[in-house]
């Protein structure tokens, strides 16, 4: 089934911070959105917003036509829109398993049975290379590993349209090569549509289908990969003025 | 609902239900003062077992879980005071008055996390002694006497209809999907919501759970004591008596409260005599001293450090 989700014309505000301001952006089933800009340029806020973990101040979201704006982030995972956490959030005291299992049962899946749920978790902590530690505790975890779990559940929830926050950041150039291939492999084989917020250049490259650039809460530039890193405006808002006016 | 094979049922349902049995059978045969002594140590597990309903499951420290029995016994004391009720009737509605509150204040107090709940919690006991000093129909300062007899063998049938129940919803919330989410949200809840899980929902169930039983078993006291006091009825120690027993026996185990509160009860009950006034101070250490050294508690570190009870202790 193929769904979109519209965001249109989002602002958030925190007192007098204005992190979003105006920005939309539509993700559909098998594609892949890269979300780039600076630092503080208020990716992960829109992230937030999109998945309902916090309000916007201003703007809609729809899901299918359906206005989803507001809804809490359990209702949206209902719905299918899941996110993981820029700093992984795994449930220490439970495995591995059992982490992926909480997704598999209250995500948009309602798998009821926990046995069922916990078996069908192997699966899936196959499919991002954890299948070794399927029964470890999640607190004995390295942060990379994390990060995978962190994928395995925003997975197992069953969402179509996942929200990914830095999935690919802090790794070695071997660890992202071998990241960046899972993570497509996985997304051909599942084909949910997912944005992707990355400060990694090289993630974005490759896995994106369509680019949305933002600096200071406002798009700045959009387009295809290519298309993006030669707009004159985000080689602005990366590297400065100057860069602009070097010439090779 | 789908209820576990009775195979699949672990030695601790078990245990307790084979426990809960034996007293069941032995109650007619035990002499009144042992009875009263031992309905008191039920009243206590049955307030253990409500109170893990939330702040053992959830983690989220309830310190004016007294309330809930102070409504049960001022509704018992009222109903059976002025429509004479059959005390039975009286606590059913205290355990439902109760379950009516947990739900207004829950759906408050609960938006709070960690200390902040834990300090809205403790004012509530508080807010409703001063309520009840100005009612007349409570009896004001002077509370409410009965005169409903001397009954142990009925307090006792009710008090362990109580935690029967308690232990089966417990065992039957932490086996199955629920157990899931409220692992959940105890270990990270912003996790458990991006997840799916229904945070707010899932909490007030138990927070109403909570009071529900806690209710019911404050009827029973009141029935025990023939009356309600608002002092003795709104006292702050019942609160932490309670979170020492499910401290001292494991939080959010099955086992915890009833270990907890023979261990809690049993001594105090003993030693009363010798340490008038020091109770307090001696159950306040002792829970310092599992809380900094063994915070699992009895059960929670049998558990953690004797790997073949990990089967048999839950």
């Amino acid at each position: 089934m193929s769904r979109t989700l519209e965001a249109s014309e989002i602002h958030k505000y925190f007192g007098g911070v204005k992190a979003v301001q105006g920005v939309s952006l539509t993700l559909e089933t098998a594609r892949i959105i890269g979300l780039i800009g600076p630092n503080g340029s208020g990716k992960s806020t829109l992230l937030n917003v999109i998945a309902g973990i916090e309000k916007p101040t201003k703007g809609t979201v729809t899901v299918d036509g359906r206005r989803v704006d507001g809804w809490p982030a359990h209702r949206m995972v209902e719905l299918g829109v899941a996110k993981t956490h820029q700093i992984p959030k795994p449930f220490l005291g439970m495995t591995c398993r059992e982490n992926v299992a909480v997704a598999m049962m209250y995500g948009s899946r309602r798998e009821g049975e926990p046995a069922s749920a916990l078996e069908e978790s192997r699966r899936i902590l196959a499919m991002v290379g954890l299948d070794r530690r399927a029964d470890a505790p999640a607190s004995n975890l390295t942060v990379q590993e994390r990060k995978r779990l962190e994928f395995a559940r925003v997975l197992a929830t069953g969402a179509g349209l996942v929200l990914l926050d830095e999935i690919f950041a802090g790794l070695s150039p071997d660890e992202l090569r071998d990241a960046i291939a899972l993570f497509a492999r996985v997304q051909k084989e599942q084909g949910f549509g997912a944005l992707v917020v990355e400060h990694v250049m090289r993630a974005v490259m490759i896995l994106s289908d369509f680019v949305v650039v933002i600096e200071e809460g406002r798009k700045i530039a959009e387009g295809s990969p290519k298309e993006v890193v030669e707009d004159p405006a985000v080689i602005e808002a990366y590297l400065g003025s100057e860069a602009t006016n070097v010439t090779p | 609902m789908k209820l576990p094979k009775l195979r699949a049922i672990g030695p601790s349902l078990w245990g307790i239900g084979v426990f809960l049995l034996v007293l069941a059978g032995l109650a007619p045969w035990i002499p009144r003062f042992p009875l009263t002594i031992l309905v008191n140590l039920l009243i206590f597990a049955a307030l253990a077992y409500s109170l893990n309903f939330i702040t053992g499951l959830t983690g989220y420290v309830n310190f004016g879980h007294v309330v809930f029995m102070a409504v049960g016994a001022y509704t018992l004391g009222y109903t059976v005071g002025t429509i004479r009720l059959h005390p039975l009737g009286g606590v059913a509605l205290g355990g439902l008055m109760a379950l009516v509150l947990a739900l207004g204040l829950g759906a408050v107090t609960l938006r709070f996390r960690g200390v902040y709940f834990a300090i809205a919690s403790l004012v509530t006991p508080l807010a409703g002694l001063n309520i009840v000093l100005v009612l007349p129909a409570l009896g004001g300062g002077q509370g409410i006497l009965l005169n409903i007899g001397f009954d142990p063998l009925s307090w006792f049938y009710t008090i362990w209809a109580i935690i029967a129940t308690e232990v089966g919803l417990t065992y039957w919330i932490t086996h199955g999907r629920l157990g899931y989410g409220i692992r959940a949200i105890k270990s990270d809840e912003d996790a458990a919501k991006s997840l799916g899980v229904n945070a707010p929902r899932l909490k007030l169930f138990l927070f109403a759970l909570s009071g529900l039983f806690a209710g019911a078993t404050g009827g029973v006291y009141a029935w025990t004591t023939s009356g309600v006091f608002p002092e003795a009825a709104f006292d702050l120690t019942f609160s932490l008596r309670m979170l020492a027993m499910i401290v001292i026996g494991g939080m959010g185990t099955l086992l915890g409260p009833l270990i907890g509160a023979i261990a809690v009860y049993l001594p105090s009950r003993f030693f009363l005599t010798i340490f008038i006034g020091t109770e307090s101070i001696i159950i306040g250490l002792v829970v310092i001293v599992i809380a900094l050294f063994v915070p699992g508690g009895i059960v929670g570190t049998l558990r953690k450090y004797v790997p073949e009870l990990r089967r048999i202790l839950e």
